[in-house]
This record gives C-alpha cells, sequence and structure tokens, in this order.
C-alpha cells in the first residue's frame, strides 16, 4: 500500500456500557498527510473511540473505516495500520528484539526490519535486554516500533507523549512530522496539550464522548492576537475601537491590565501605523497565536456550560 | 495461519517457561517416580501394593497421571499472560481473526504439550526400569505394556495442557484461572470423589477419564473403601482416552470462540 493515502472515516459511532454511553454519535475524519491531534478531557472517549477504530471494541452502533474499510476486513491490518495504546504492553521476559521477532513473525516481515526499527528508534543498545528493565521513554520507542514493523500508511497514537521527556517528545514530533509529511494519517490523542501545539495541523475535540470541534487548527484558533503594552493604553483603546478596521468591522479591544491591552481584528503593522499616527507610545507589541489550550478550555468548558 | 504459528512458537522459546516446564517433567517422571520405585510401595505409609504387582505398577503409574495439573497449569499461564502483560491488543491489531491466533496457539502447545509428555513418559520409563534393575525386582507388567501406559500418560499431559489452554482464554485473569485450574485438578476432584452421590461422576471427570486410561483405581478404590461407598467403576481405556479427546475439543472449542466479540480494553 505505499504511497496510498488512506483517510480515517468515523461515522455515528456510538459505545455504551450499561447504562454509561462512552461514545455517543461521533462523526469526523481524519485526514492524510496531516497530523490530526484528538483532543479531550481524561474519560472524553478518546482510548474508545481509537479501540473501535482499531477492532478491539466493538462499537454498539455506527461504523468507522480506515481507507473505506473497516479495520477487521483489511488484507494485512499491520501494513495499513500502526496503533499504540499501551504504554506497557510487553512480556517482561522478552527482550525488545523478542518482542518484535513476534511480532514481525505475525505480520510476515522479514527480520532486517526488525534490525532496522531498532535502530530508527534508538533502541540498538538495548535490542537485546529484557523489557521488564525499561524506562517509560523506551517503552515508548519499542511500542512505536512495533506499530511501524509493517510500514504502515496510518498510525493511531493514544498519549504516546506519556512519560516522555521533552527531548524524547521533540524527537517524537520529529518522527511524525516526517511521517506526516510523506502523506501518511496520522492520528494522536492527548491531555497533554503543549505536547501537541507545535505538532498538529487539524484536531478533533471531544467531550463527554461526544463531538466539540473538528477541523484544520488554523481555522478553529481564528487569526493571531495582538498584544499591547503601552503607557497611553485608555487613549489607544479609544482610537483603535474608533478605527474603520479591515473589512469595515472595528476590532475588539480587550483591557488585560493597566497598561496592556489585547487587540483582535487587527494586526500588529495595523495597530503599530495607527499608534504612530495618533503619537501614542508603544512599549511592547505581540503577535498572539491562540494556543491549543485556551482553544481547548474555551470549547470544552464555555461551550458546555451553554448547552 | 503459518504465521501466527509461527509467532506463537517464537512468544513461547523467547521466555524461559519452556525450559522449565520441560525440566518439570523430567523431574516429576524421572525423580518423582525413580524416588518412588526405590523406596517401593510396598514401604509407603499405608503400604501400596509393590512394583512386582500389576496393582502396584498401575498405581504409580496413576500417580504420574495425577500431576497432569503442571502441564494444564503451563497452558493457562501461556494464554492468560497476554492479558496479564496487556500484549492481547497488539496481538488482534496483528490478527484481528482471533479464533486464528488462539488456534495457533493451541497448535503450538499440542507441539508443547506433547514434548513435555514424551520428556515425563521417556524419564518415568527410564527410571523405572533402572530403579527394578537396580533393586532386582521383576516388574508387574510386561515392558512393553508399561510403555503402552506412559504413552498414555503423554497423551493425556497435551489433553490437559489443552484444557488449560481454554480456561485461561475463558477466564484472563491469570491468578484466578490458575486457581481454578489448579485447584479444580489437584483438590477438586479428589474432594468431589469423597462426596457420596457425587463421587459416582467421577469416572466421567477428566481425572476419572485420566485414570481410566492406565486403569489406576487404587486411590478410587481406597477411598470408596474408607468411605463405605461403592467401588466407583472407571471407564474402559479406550472409552476414557475418547472423553479425554472430547474435553480437548471443549477447552479448544472455548478458547478459539470466546475471546471472538469480547472487547480488549
Amino acid at each position: 500500500m505505499t504511497g496510498d493515502r488512506l483517510a480515517i472515516e468515523v461515522s455515528r459511532l456510538t459505545k455504551r456500557y450499561g447504562d454509561v454511553t462512552a461514545v455517543r454519535d461521533l462523526s469526523f475524519t481524519v485526514e492524510p498527510g496531516v497530523v490530526t491531534g484528538f483532543l479531550g478531557p481524561n474519560g472524553a472517549g478518546k482510548t474508545t473511540t481509537m479501540r473501535m477504530v482499531t477492532g478491539l471494541v466493538s462499537p454498539t452502533s455506527g461504523t468507522a473505516t480506515i481507507g473505506g474499510r473497516p479495520y477487521g476486513r483489511l488484507p494485512r491490518p499491520s501494513r495499513t495500520v500502526g496503533a499504540v495504546f499501551d504504554a506497557n504492553a510487553f512480556h517482561p521476559g522478552h527482550t525488545a528484539r523478542d518482542h518484535l521477532r513476534v511480532y514481525a513473525a505475525m505480520g510476515g516481515y522479514p527480520d532486517g526490519r526488525i534490525t532496522e526499527l531498532l535502530d530508527l528508534l534508538g533502541l540498538a543498545e538495548a535490542a537485546d535486554r529484557r523489557t521488564r528493565g525499561f524506562s517509560t521513554g523506551m517503552r515508548q520507542r519499542l511500542n512505536l516500533a512495533t506499530a511501524l514493523l509493517g510500514d504502515p500508511r496510518v498510525l493511531l497514537l493514544d498519549e504516546p507523549g506519556n512519560g516522555l521527556d521533552p527531548e524524547g517528545m521533540s524527537w517524537l514530533r520529529g518522527l511524525l512530522r516526517r511521517l506526516a509529511d510523506e502523506g501518511r494519517t496520522v492520528l494522536i490523542s492527548s491531555h497533554v496539550l503543549s505536547d501537541l501545539q507545535q505538532l498538529v495541523d487539524d484536531v478533533v475535540v471531544i467531550r463527554r464522548g461526544e463531538l466539540v470541534a473538528a477541523g484544520p487548527w488554523s481555522r478553529l484558533a481564528g487569526p493571531p492576537a495582538v498584544l499591547i503594552t503601552s503607557p497611553d493604553a485608555g487613549a489607544l483603546a479609544a482610537a483603535l475601537t474608533a478605527s474603520p478596521a479591515n473589512g469595515g468591522t472595528a476590532p475588539v479591544v480587550e483591557a488585560v491590565g493597566p497598561d496592556r491591552l489585547r487587540v483582535h481584528g487587527l494586526d500588529a503593522p495595523s495597530v503599530a501605523d495607527l499608534a504612530a499616527a495618533r503619537g501614542l507610545r508603544v512599549h511592547e507589541l505581540v503577535t498572539e497565536n491562540t494556543s491549543l489550550e485556551q482553544l481547548f478550555l474555551h470549547l470544552t468548558t464555555d461551550k458546555a456550560a451553554t448547552r | 495461519m503459518n504465521r501466527l504459528i509461527k509467532a506463537e512458537f517464537r512468544r513461547l522459546l523467547a521466555t524461559r517457561m519452556w525450559g522449565g516446564l520441560l525440566l518439570a517433567a523430567a523431574l516429576i517422571g524421572g525423580g518423582m517416580i525413580g524416588a518412588m520405585a526405590l523406596v517401593g510401595p510396598e514401604n509407603f505409609d499405608p503400604p501400596m501394593p509393590g512394583l512386582d504387582t500389576e496393582a502396584g505398577l498401575r498405581s504409580i503409574l496413576g500417580i504420574l497421571g495425577y500431576t497432569a495439573f503442571v502441564p494444564a497449569a503451563a497452558g493457562t499461564v501461556a494464554v492468560t499472560s497476554e492479558y496479564r502483560h496487556r500484549t492481547a491488543a497488539v496481538t488482534f491489531l496483528f490478527a484481528p481473526r482471533r479464533g486464528q491466533v488462539l488456534a495457533a496457539k493451541l497448535a503450538t502447545y499440542t507441539v508443547l504439550g506433547l514434548v513435555y509428555g514424551l520428556i515425563l513418559a521417556g524419564s518415568a520409563a527410564a527410571a523405572l526400569f533402572n530403579v527394578a534393575a537396580v533393586r532386582g525386582v521383576s516388574l508387574g507388567l510386561p515392558a512393553t505394556t508399561v510403555l503402552a501406559l506412559l504413552a498414555r500418560i503423554a497423551v493425556a499431559m497435551v489433553v490437559y495442557l489443552l484444557i488449560g489452554v481454554g480456561m485461561g482464554a475463558l477466564i484472563r485473569n491469570q491468578v484466578a484461572a490458575l486457581c481454578v485450574v489448579i485447584g479444580y485438578l489437584y483438590l477438586g476432584e479428589p474432594v468431589l470423589m469423597m462426596i457420596p452421590g457425587v463421587n459416582t461422576l467421577y469416572p466421567i471427570l477428566p481425572g476419572g477419564a485420566t485414570a481410566a486410561l492406565t486403569d489406576f483405581t487404587y486411590l478410587a478404590d481406597a477411598m470408596s473403601e474408607q468411605l463405605g461407598s461403592t467401588a466407583v467403576q472407571l471407564l474402559s481405556p479406550a472409552a476414557g482416552a475418547l472423553l479425554l479427546a472430547a474435553y480437548a475439543l471443549t477447552a479448544s472449542a472455548i478458547a478459539v470462540i470466546v475471546p471472538m466479540r469480547r472487547d480488549i480494553t
């Protein structure tokens, strides 16, 4: 399936455990060629959804397909999808190489692929040590190596950042970016938003098993705001609000301190030009991108309150 | 399917479990039988018929059949360790047809059970013949009959290992599954034999069927005598063998069918 671009389609997926509905009527698409962040508070249903996509959990209703087929109908699933769920899914008495040999045999991959992956994931030195002595970071790398055995076009990672140190996280971001750039589909769930901030192109946000938002991160985040520090904050605010900005709508000005303003709807050069034209002093001018965390809190708390 | 069997062999051979199990076979077969033959059943407390009698020889071999809980426990450990160490999810990601995974495990463990049974029977035969020669005892049955009985015990070990695999796939929790398997085979059946009425079921339980293979009635007879109940009538060796095969098939069917629809969380 080399080169294939396979989307994950989740359609009206529902999972009930007795009286508890873990996932409710959930639909979204994960596009190839980008990294998609799957976000939601703990217990939102992220893991259950990903397990349904991979056939480990059967949905109460609805469907999930990968490149148009349900997981169980994929001819050689490990060649199409690589998935990581548990950080610690090894027999403690197996070495890293033993573990990979079991799954290489299962997927029909040559032993050379094992050596390749041990090198790629920086596990070559630990290859013949039993996994019981592995650090969390090494376990995550071995999980990834297992998922990548079949060189899959789709990658699903459930909380892969857990237990990774900053260096490990940065390495993981680099790897996932490269995989997405090769046209693969990457879905990564996390509740540590700062881990994903610099990585994700698209986001899917769920809360209590229901979809809250989905789409390209840049669209959901909206245009950046401008943060201004000025001893003439009051006068500047008045000037900004009165200015007929781009498109005719006046910018929204928010006072965030005695001498600090946040301006939405006007870019930094326009703010600076306006201040200069009015002879108002500007000590600091910063373009402020919405952080994933802000968006997330906005979507999962505010929106819920208005429902 | 071949890939899955290859994977299961790799999984098995990468741990120390198989080595330990085969060592146990040699210790139980050679060690235990050797020690019992050396002491002589006539010197047991209470005394049993000697090795020079058919009953004595059958009893010793019957006790060997009674150690079948060891391979059963090994089968249970093998299957439940996938759940305990959470590799079941990875396995079912690589092979979503779960029944095939369990079938591959059954095939792999049939081979392990055969090797176990051969080592057990072989070492027991070696111990028995050598000790008898050293002690100058002529065995109560011809050597070919002894070997045939040991071969039946070897096959029974395969059956028990598969029963262990089936129970492990059914229960999944390693400790609970081990308690059930060892508890039943080691303690449960002998206790059932003591309950009047229920003991009439003994011939159709796995232990009774195994005892039928070697016509090992000494234990059952001793208990009936003690309790004053009527003697338990074991099945014929052939019927016992058929019944054991049925148990193995049932356990295998459980192992293959039960995990199919269950959620792996």
